[in-house]
């Protein structure tokens, strides 16, 4: 048993394939569809065939109730981990992307928040070398 | 008679597209050989559909104002939709959404067989999938009515047999249309 792939509600696939290739940096894995459903999926240039991440669309109203409950309690929906917060945070604003909260120092890692633009907000963390 | 392990799609044809403003719609015609009341039975009976269509429906489709959940088959997660019958005239005329999915099948009595052709509404960058999926179901729909079924083939099934990858290029380049399933990094259109 293996995790291979995560998924994130999403209110449109279209503008959440081109955010998470063109401002976020990864690269779309799958894209099939059959009838009126669509499986996409993204994963990190970094990991081609690491774990991938589902752009699902929130097409029901339990996904979108969900969706929109920890978004306004600024519940990150998803977390990245990276090498280089700082970095990563002047490409993705530098990409157009609003960030909710730049690199802040907490407990044990570097954490900043954005918004996807897709009804999510996604947290990047880069844990502290201990 | 072919058993589905024998079974290869012929070359890509009977396929257009049509645009209309942002919307793209596929239209496929198929010659089957058998009567409209029989190709009907196959478009509306659950037990008929679940023989070749990419999708499971829970009741008969049959009847205008019928409302039934379809089950996407083949998909990699469970896929729900209600759809309600909104056109039903047996054995020529059919109309239902499948999801955001606009379906119209006409049946016309052609040489004792049928000319079946089916409107489907489809984002544009899925038009040669979208083609080559139904071509195969089409075929599998065929063998099914002549009583020597090979088995529902859709979703990742499809896509695995050989004769799906050939079909999609044929469609695509029928179409002018990207390949959608291309690695990771492709050019973007």
């Amino acid at each position: 048993m293996k995790i291979k792939v995560t998924s994130i509600y999403v209110d449109d696939q279209d503008k959440a394939l081109r955010f998470y290739t063109e401002v976020l940096g990864f690269a779309k894995k799958v894209d099939f569809s059959q009838g009126p459903y669509r499986w996409l999926t993204v994963a990190s240039p970094e990991e081609p065939d690491g774990t991938e991440l589902q752009l699902a669309l929130n097409g029901n109203p339990a996904a979108k109730a969900y969706q929109q409950a920890i978004f306004q309690q600024g519940q990150p929906a998803i977390m990245f981990f990276t090498d280089d917060v700082n970095g990563d945070y002047e490409r993705i604003k530098a990409g157009g992307a609003e960030f909710t909260m730049p690199p802040t120092q907490v407990t044990g890692s570097t954490i900043a928040m954005l918004n996807d633009t897709c009804g999510n907000l996604i947290q990047l963390t880069q844990l502290a070398r201990w | 008679m072919i058993d589905r392990e024998h079974y290869t799609p012929g070359p890509a044809g009977g396929a257009q597209i049509r645009k209309d403003g942002e919307k793209w719609t596929l239209i496929l015609v198929r010659e089957l050989r058998h009567a409209p009341e029989k190709v009907w039975r196959a478009l509306t009976e659950p037990a008929h559909l679940q023989e070749w269509a990419p999708f499971v429906a829970d009741g008969s489709m049959g009847t205008a104002g019928a409302t039934v959940k379809l089950t996407t088959v083949g998909a990699p997660a469970l896929h729900i939709t209600e759809t309600t019958v909104t056109r039903a005239i047996a054995p020529e005329v059919l109309e239902y959404n499948w999801g955001d999915h606009d379906m119209r099948w006409e049946l016309e009595a052609s040489g004792g067989g049928t000319r079946l052709t089916l409107w489907t509404n489809i984002g544009r960058r899925f038009i040669a999938m979208g083609a080559a999926g139904w071509h195969i179901c089409f075929d599998v729909l065929d063998h099914f009515l002549g009583g020597t079924p090979i088995g529902r083939m859709v979703g990742a099934d499809a896509v695995k047999f050989g004769g799906w990858q050939r079909l999609h290029a044929e469609y695509a380049k029928l179409f002018g249309a990207e390949s959608p399933a291309g690695p990771p990094n492709a050019p973007k259109s």
